[in-house]
């Protein structure tokens, strides 16, 4: 089987913008959000507080229509998700018309208990109907690997 | 009311919190974030799949510790929130939020936490930090 050379993934795909989708924000759901998880900040659940405004981390629920680019090569078998790493910038409100873009921020490899994985982080970007960034999110997917070795 | 900055101390913990993850609250989460799968709503359907019943969606133990930090800090703005998710957290299970300063920037006035969920047998399940302004 040919070896995976993630030196040259890299150089191909990361920084490649590949989707685009667009997300309404709900005021019902926002409430919901921030109830099920037992936020007792009423900026969160309150539509009538002064900053009523999304949790915090309310972007992760939006995804792209592809988690990778159109001719991006298997890497593994499944896969699982790694985690999120949330950055804000700008309240999310209600009514709010966000776009989010989409693209490979980094791959990586690590060696665990259960061999060799590689971490691709698929960067969204979000904006709102003004043009702010309001957030990115980077979602870590990670694949076990089922080549033997990974060069680079 | 709003935590004054130079309260907060190195190695402080936060309060334990003890989050809702019943059936009912994560089908909330769920229907709330359109993520309407059994695996996070239907104990039996999480089974066919092969765990050991319903879990919590990655996303709401995320905003669970969220949720932790604006209980020790009301008004708090949450600048950076990095998750990562070990282990299931059952649902219907008993898990704890917990969370601890690990270093504080008086020129920014920002805190960072480490923060953390574990379940009943004290095993962690996500771990994460948070960049916040008080």
């Amino acid at each position: 089987m040919e070896e995976l050379n993630l030196e040259a993934l890299k150089g191909e795909w990361v920084g490649v913008e590949f989707d685009t989708a667009e997300f309404e924000v709900k005021e019902a759901a926002m409430v919901d959000w921030a109830t099920a998880v037992g936020e007792t900040d009423r900026r969160f659940t309150d539509p009538d507080h002064s900053d009523f405004q999304a949790h915090p981390t309310f972007t992760t629920q939006f995804v792209s229509r592809r988690v990778l680019p159109k001719g991006f090569p298997r890497l593994g078998r499944g896969g699982f998700d790694g985690g999120k790493c949330v950055t804000l910038l700008v309240p999310v409100r209600a009514g709010d018309r966000l776009t989010g873009k989409s693209m490979i921020a980094d791959l990586y490899e690590k060696t665990g208990r259960s061999g060799r994985m590689i971490f691709l982080v698929h960067r969204m970007s979000f904006h709102n109907q003004a043009g702010e960034r309001v957030s990115t999110m980077d979602w870590k997917l990670v694949q076990q690997t089922r080549e033997p070795k990974v060069s680079g | 009311m709003t935590r004054a900055f130079a309260s907060v101390e190195l190695g402080d913990d936060l309060p334990e919190v003890q989050p809702d993850v019943s059936m009912e609250n994560v089908r909330l989460f769920c229907a709330s974030a359109r993520m309407p799968f059994g695996r996070f709503t239907d104990h039996e359907k999480a089974r066919a799949e092969g765990l050991p019943g319903a879990i919590v969606p990655g996303i709401m133990s995320q905003a669970l510790l969220s949720a932790l930090v604006h209980r020790w800090s009301p008004g708090c703005r949450i600048e950076n929130m990095d998750t990562i998710f070990r282990a299931p957290v059952l649902v219907d299970s008993k898990p704890t939020c917990r969370g601890v300063v690990t270093n504080t920037d008086p020129e920014s006035e920002t805190i960072e936490l480490d923060l953390t969920i574990v379940n009943e047998a004290g095993e962690t399940r996500v771990v994460g930090t948070a960049q916040v302004r008080l």
